[in-house]
């Protein structure tokens, strides 16, 4: 009986800590995943960061991401990238110390604002060949120059 | 000097009593001059001054034609040419005359492979007179005081061979001598003795002095061919020989300008009078150049097989010093090997007592060394000079008497491995015989002789620089 | 004194002159019969040879290999290199002097003596003539000492740079060193370096590798016909090069990189490209000139690294012409690699095959008849030319002409003798006499000129020249400038008709640029007319040809052989709607000539001349890059094979032709190359005889058929097109793209300093 109650206080819990029906579904089809856990910090962006630790480790931090970020809509389309320096190394259990109450020394190789990842898109980089042409194609002289 | 290549040590074998085969080259010859007539000699030199052929080596009379008339050149020529070419070539047979350039090839056979059916192409005598050899200094003496035995010499050789015409290849550097032979030429022609019917006897002969440009391989007979025809002095290869295919392509027989000049009075005194100098197979007088450190060093004609120390201490007034101060003597122009004083106590002076002493008689310009010599600076020297003078045409020559000249240059140091004498006997091996001209093994054997005699000197001389270089990095 | 007299070459019977050795051994002579042959014993193996043969000539009979530098069979015989010494064991028995005859027993008696001379050392292979019953041993501890001594002193002076040298992997040093080299060095002295020579855009030197073994000297001298290279200083500082510094001037020049041994003389354009072993090697024939010289093409990645000569005796022997050597860079640029057509600007814009196929089929259908015309240009291949020729054939149109102009008045190209080199290239080395008319064969056809060159140089042939006087690589008699001598001689009335008649074997060979001229047919009937009437004064048997045409471009045999029109004067006088052009670079029709509104279509491999005037672009193969099949001038089908594939979308030419045909709904009945062959063997066996000349005949007939021409002979001198070498180099499209024949034209006209790049080695 007991561990009826205990399941039933859980979804109880999983509910109220998504705002309700709305936010669950919301969060189970955005994130894939229903968790709740202690709200550690928010960085300059929005992103959320919570920790449970009685998740297994690896899976006790995690990230809700903005809905919004650098003019970019990201309620679907989110990104591993989005994560700030600062946050990167707590989420990563690098450090056990969030940027809340440990701020990041600040360094002038780190972005001022966020940079989205442009592979897979028509922005990305792609790398030319830098030998000679083995064939040098005839160019027709251009017209009425003749 | 490039005579010197090969015929000695062939001649030598046949006569050693393991090899009286048939085959020797000598042999042959043997048939016509081994006769009884000759009583066995066991002494030789000095020779007496009537039979002297150079009687003007010293330069002491007229050289012009007017005086070589009174010496007896010119003489009865009409009729030597008359007696026809095989007679010529019987009495040169007989008189065992071998060639004076070096090799010691016998001078009659030599001519007479001109004698072969005419094919049209007229027939050439080139003479030898680039006299190059360090040390050698007997054609010289013949072109400048004697010329007229010279320019007579060409006209007798040249009807033994039915030749067209004489070409005298003379050393650029004989200035003086080139012009005694020109105006000697001119002189025979304004006597009508050579050119256009020569001496009366319906013979047409001329003779064309031609002047080198001074360089050493020029000496080579292909070479020289080579030289007088406009081309680079670079020995061609044999066969074909110059017998064959000689200057301008047409046959050719290249002698020595001493060899030539003795012709004339071979024939007036016969072939018997000059066998009758010298031992069996080595007959005849020789023009011996002693240089070096002796009293007295000159040029003297004498006879054949006289003993070396016979020679030094009649001619050029002994070594400097005494004969117990001989370190060793170069017994044949610089490419023979040197010879240690012991071996110089009893050697006689002709190719086949030479060969027997591991060196040859060469052109006979005997170089004389006593004990304040540096033997290994002065073959260093040598392998120096042959290195400057080889024509760079195949390999080993170019390469090896290169390499031979740095290492003896070191050796002079002593700055080298013991070791390394084996090496550099190994690299004059390699050398000798694998050329295409003689130069190769004028050069290499220098440097075998001063090894085969002179060793100890060497590894005294390794092992003082060793010392010396071990104080030095102590102090 | 190369060519020395009769006289003194008779002589050379045993023993040879320096000059000649093995190479008067390579004119052909008749066999000496089996019965004075010698027998010589190579490693104790009997074996027969002729008399006069060398020791390495004998070894190489039984199959040994002696090594050599210096020893090239088409050389003459140096023997500087002493790489071929070998111990020789003579014969048992004295030779018996009695048996021989007179005239020779001193020959012999000579021989006895070099023989017994000679014993206790070893001979150079490479000159030595063997003597009956010697024993040569080839592997014997001597020999091999031998060769290990003298392979120390090569390597003694030799830098050690092969990792960097171009030669390495095809190095004759590196090779026989592994074979016959010591495995230790005892050098320990410094190594001699050279100062390198610039002798041009086309051989790079490294001097420092040279080991002086003058074959390049030999084959400058001997083959080239030029004494550009020589050896100055002597002894260790011996240099090979050109005595004053200027360029090595040839035709012929980039053979002396296959011949060097090291990697002294090697190619600049393929400098530190590729290596020999990383290639792949196709054996083709090469297309820049008439002669088809065998080639193989050595290609990595789908690039042409370079080209080198391949073994035939009838063609090339083993040598080929700078511009076939080292034109392949223009294969590399100026292609056409996709299909283009004019937009309404008038611009030629890349499009997709199957929009020019459509338009050209478009186009073809609705033009009939005369309405079609196409020129073919001079490097087509058989393939395309039955291909086009059959496409216009069903449009009912005979509009197919060649660039080159051979007039068609009396027998015209009827029959085949009229246009072939029938004496054939080798059979220049029989003939005794031979007559240029209007030609410069030293750059028309460079290795014909070599032939000519060996047989002036070995067999004492005569040459007379009527036209343009020109350098050539043997002397010859001029007889006059203008076609008019060819009267007097047809009349007799010239001096030289003394010489014609005298001849035993003439040769008459008429350069094709005269056939150019308007009174081309009066000069080829003239021409055929002397050499019919010489060839009745020699009394020379009916094999032997006497009337021969040289040509210039590689496809104009095939092109008559299959029935093409020679001269573009028919497309002048009527011109057509659709104009094809197949390969036609040399301007001879101009968009003037054409009607305003005609479609021109120019199909093939280079935007040259034809390229730029076309409407329609369809992009061709070069002969790299096709299996195609060429007849030389002798008439000689050969085959090119595919070295690369062809650039982006290039194809070979047939199979575009064959795909227009498709489209226009007239498809050609072949769709593989075998198929094409078979309809090429239909309308001319021989040219799918590959490697073999079809003999023309009918001379009679064809003079007889060109008296009924009546053209007056025009009094302009007769010249020849490429006068001097700077003509010789940019003749085709392909040649003309080249960078390093640019380079060459600059070099010869400026010097060879002009070119100079920085050296990199």
């Amino acid at each position: 009986m007991a561990e009826y109650i205990q399941v039933f206080r859980r979804a109880l819990g999983q509910l109220g800590g998504h705002g309700g029906i709305r936010g669950l579904f919301y969060q189970l089809f955005r994130v894939n995943d229903l968790k709740t856990g202690a709200l550690i910090g928010v960085d300059k962006y929005g992103n959320k960061y919570y920790e449970d630790k009685r998740y297994f480790f690896g899976r006790h931090r995690w990230v809700i991401y903005t809905e919004e970020m650098n003019g970019k809509r990201t309620v679907w389309d989110v990104d591993g990238s989005m994560v700030p320096s600062e946050w990167h190394r707590w989420l990563h259990c690098m450090t056990d110390d969030p940027p809340t109450t440990h701020p990041p020394v600040s360094r002038k190789f780190l972005a001022e604002t966020h940079k989205f990842n442009v592979s897979g898109t028509r922005e990305q980089y792609v790398p030319y060949s830098t030998t000679r042409k083995k064939i040098h194609e005839w160019v027709p002289p251009k017209a009425g120059s003749q | 000097a490039f005579g010197l290549a090969r015929f000695p040590q062939q001649c030598a074998r046949g006569r050693g009593p393991a090899s009286s085969s048939a085959s020797s080259c000598l042999d042959r010859q043997t048939d016509i001059s081994d006769s009884s007539l000759l009583v066995k000699k066991t002494k030789f030199g000095p020779l007496s001054d009537q039979d002297r052929i150079f009687t003007n080596l010293y330069g002491r009379h007229d050289w012009s034609l007017k005086g070589a008339l009174s010496r007896g050149d010119w003489y009865k020529t009409k009729e030597i040419l008359l007696k026809g070419a095989d007679w010529i070539l019987n009495e040169i047979k007989i008189s065992g005359l071998r060639g004076r350039g070096g090799a010691g090839f016998p001078t009659g056979m030599k001519w007479s492979f001109m004698n072969k059916p005419n094919d049209g192409r007229p027939k050439y005598l080139v003479v030898n007179a680039d006299e190059g050899e360090p040390g050698t200094c007997k054609d010289r003496e013949i072109m400048r005081h004697d010329p007229h035995k010279l320019v007579e010499g060409c006209l007798v050789a040249g009807r033994a061979m039915g030749a067209r015409a004489a070409y005298i290849y003379i050393r650029g550097e004989f200035y003086n001598e080139s012009s005694n032979l020109q105006v000697a030429v001119n002189e025979a022609y304004t006597a009508g003795l050579i050119g256009r019917n020569a001496c009366g006897s319906g013979y047409d002969f001329d003779v064309f002095v031609m002047r080198g440009a001074g360089a050493y391989i020029c000496g080579e007979e292909t070479a020289l061919i080579e030289s007088i025809e406009g081309k680079q002095g670079k020995p061609r290869l044999k066969p074909p020989f110059p017998a064959d295919i000689g200057v301008f392509g047409c046959p050719t027989t290249v002698a020595n300008v001493e060899t030539v000049a003795v012709a004339p009075t071979i024939c007036r005194r016969s072939g018997l009078w000059f066998a009758s100098f010298g031992r069996e197979r080595n007959s005849g007088t020789k023009l011996f150049n002693i240089s070096g450190h002796v009293n007295n060093p000159c040029t003297v004609e004498e006879e054949m097989s006289i003993l070396l120390k016979d020679l030094i201490e009649r001619h050029a007034g002994g070594v400097r010093g005494g004969w117990d101060n001989l370190l060793g003597v170069i017994p044949g122009g610089s490419s023979t090997p040197v010879i240690p004083k012991s071996v110089c106590d009893d050697v006689m002076m002709d190719f086949d007592a030479l060969i027997e002493a591991e060196t040859a008689l060469g052109t006979a310009a005997i170089i004389v060394m006593d004990k304040s010599t540096d033997i290994i600076r002065a073959i260093a020297r040598l392998v120096e000079f042959y290195k400057h003078e080889s024509c760079g045409q195949c390999t080993p020559c170019r390469e090896g008497v290169d390499w031979m000249s740095k290492m003896m240059w070191q050796f002079v140091q002593g700055d080298a491995q013991y070791s390394e004498i084996d090496m550099i006997w190994e690299i004059s091996k390699q050398i000798e015989g694998h050329t295409i001209c003689a130069l190769g093994d004028g050069a290499a054997w220098p440097v075998q002789g001063l090894i085969r005699h002179f060793r100890p000197v060497m590894e005294s001389r390794l092992g003082q620089f060793q010392k010396e270089k071990n104080q030095q990095t102590t102090t | 004194m190369l060519r020395l007299p009769v006289v003194s070459r008779a002589l050379s019977g045993v023993a040879h002159t320096k000059g000649y050795g093995a190479a008067a051994g390579n004119v052909r002579t008749a066999a000496t019969t089996a019965s004075n042959l010698v027998e010589v014993f190579v490693d104790g193996k009997p074996v027969l040879v002729e008399p006069g043969t060398t020791v390495l000539q004998a070894c190489e009979k039984v199959g040994v290999q002696i090594p050599r530098f210096c020893y090239h069979e088409r050389l003459s015989v140096a023997g500087n290199c002493r790489m071929c010494l070998v111990e020789i064991e003579k014969a048992p028995k004295v030779l018996n002097i009695n048996s021989v005859g007179k005239s020779t027993h001193w020959l012999l008696w000579l021989a006895v003596m070099v023989l017994e001379d000679l014993n206790p050392v070893p001979v150079a292979a490479c000159a030595m003539p063997v003597m009956k019953g010697w024993n040569i041993l080839t592997n014997s501890e001597k020999t091999k000492k031998a060769r290990e001594g003298v392979m120390e002193f090569l390597l003694a002076n030799h830098p050690l740079d092969c990792p960097i040298c171009d030669q390495g992997g095809e190095c004759d040093l590196q090779d026989q060193s592994m074979m016959f080299g010591s495995d230790r060095s005892r050098f320990t002295e410094g190594k001699r370096a050279v100062e390198d020579k610039n002798i041009g855009p086309l051989i790079k030197t490294i001097m420092t590798r040279c080991i002086q073994c003058t074959r390049c000297i030999r084959f400058a001298s001997e083959i080239a016909g030029v004494d550009d290279l020589g050896t100055t200083g002597r002894g260790n500082e011996m240099q090979v090069g050109t005595y004053v510094e200027k360029m090595f001037m040839s035709e012929l020049s980039g053979n002396v990189i296959d011949i060097c041994p090291v990697g002294a003389l090697t190619s600049k354009p393929y400098a530190f490209t590729a290596r020999p072993w990383e290639t792949r090697k196709t054996e083709s024939i090469d297309v820049l000139d008439a002669v088809g010289s065998n080639i193989v093409v050595s290609t990595r990645g789908g690039e042409v690294m370079r080209i080198l000569p391949r073994l035939n005796e009838d063609v090339n022997e083993e040598w080929i012409s700078d511009k076939t050597r080292f034109a392949y860079d223009g294969l590399k640029r100026q292609r056409l690699t996709q299909p283009m057509v004019k937009d309404i600007s008038g611009q030629l814009v890349p499009t997709s095959w199957e929009d020019v196929l459509t338009r050209v089929a478009g186009a073809l259908q609705g033009a009939q008849g005369k309405d079609v015309a196409a020129i073919v240009g001079g490097l087509v291949d058989a393939e395309a030319l039955i291909a086009l020729k059959d496409l216009l054939n069903q449009l009912n149109s005979d509009n197919l002409c060649t660039e080159e102009v051979f007039p068609m008045a009396g027998a015209g190209t009827d029959l085949r003798s009229n246009y072939l080199l029938n004496t054939r290239i080798s059979g220049i080395e029989e003939a005794d006499l031979l007559l240029l008319v209007g030609t410069n064969p030293r750059y028309e056809a460079p290795l014909f000129s070599a032939r000519v060159r060996k047989s002036w140089l070995h067999n004492d042939l005569q040459v007379a020249l009527v036209g343009r006087k020109v350098d050539l690589s043997y002397t010859y008699e001029h007889l006059g400038e203008s076609a008019q001598v060819l009267q007097e001689i047809v009349a007799g009335t010239h001096p030289f008709c003394k010489n014609l008649a005298q001849a035993k074997h003439p040769v008459v060979v008429l350069g094709s640029a005269c056939l150019q001229r308007d009174d081309g047919a009066a000069v080829h009937s003239l021409v055929s007319t002397i050499a019919q009437n010489v060839r009745v004064t020699s009394g020379v048997q009916d094999s032997w040809k006497v009337l021969n045409v040289l040509h210039r471009v590689a496809s104009q045999v095939a092109a008559l052989d299959l029935g093409y029109k020679a001269g573009v004067e028919a497309i002048r006088n009527n011109p057509p709607k659709v104009l094809f052009l197949l390969g036609a670079d040399g301007g001879c029709v101009t968009r003037q000539d054409l009607p305003k509104n005609s479609l021109i279509i120019y199909q093939g491999h280079h935007g040259d001349i034809g390229a730029p005037m076309a409407d329609i672009i369809l992009p061709g193969a070069a002969y790299t890059e096709k299996c195609g099949t060429y007849v030389n001038t002798e008439g000689r089908a050969q085959q090119t094979r595919v070295a690369v594939t062809s650039p982006g979308m290039a194809r070979e030419d047939w199979k575009i032709i064959r795909a227009i045909s498709e489209l226009a709904g007239i498809t050609l009945p072949y769709d593989t190359l075998d198929e094409v062959r078979n309809r090429l063997a239909e309308v001319a066996p021989n040219l799918v005889r590959y490697d073999d000349v079809e003999e023309a005949n009918y001379f009679k007939q064809a003079n007889e058929l060109s008296k009924a021409v009546n053209q007056t002979l025009l009094s302009e001198p007769l010249v020849p097109p490429q006068l001097t070498v700077r003509d010789f180099y940019m003749t085709d499209p392909i040649s003309r793209a080249s960078q390093t024949m640019a380079k060459c034209v600059k070099a010869v006209t400026e010097g060879a300093q002009a070119v100079e790049e920085p050296s990199i080695c």
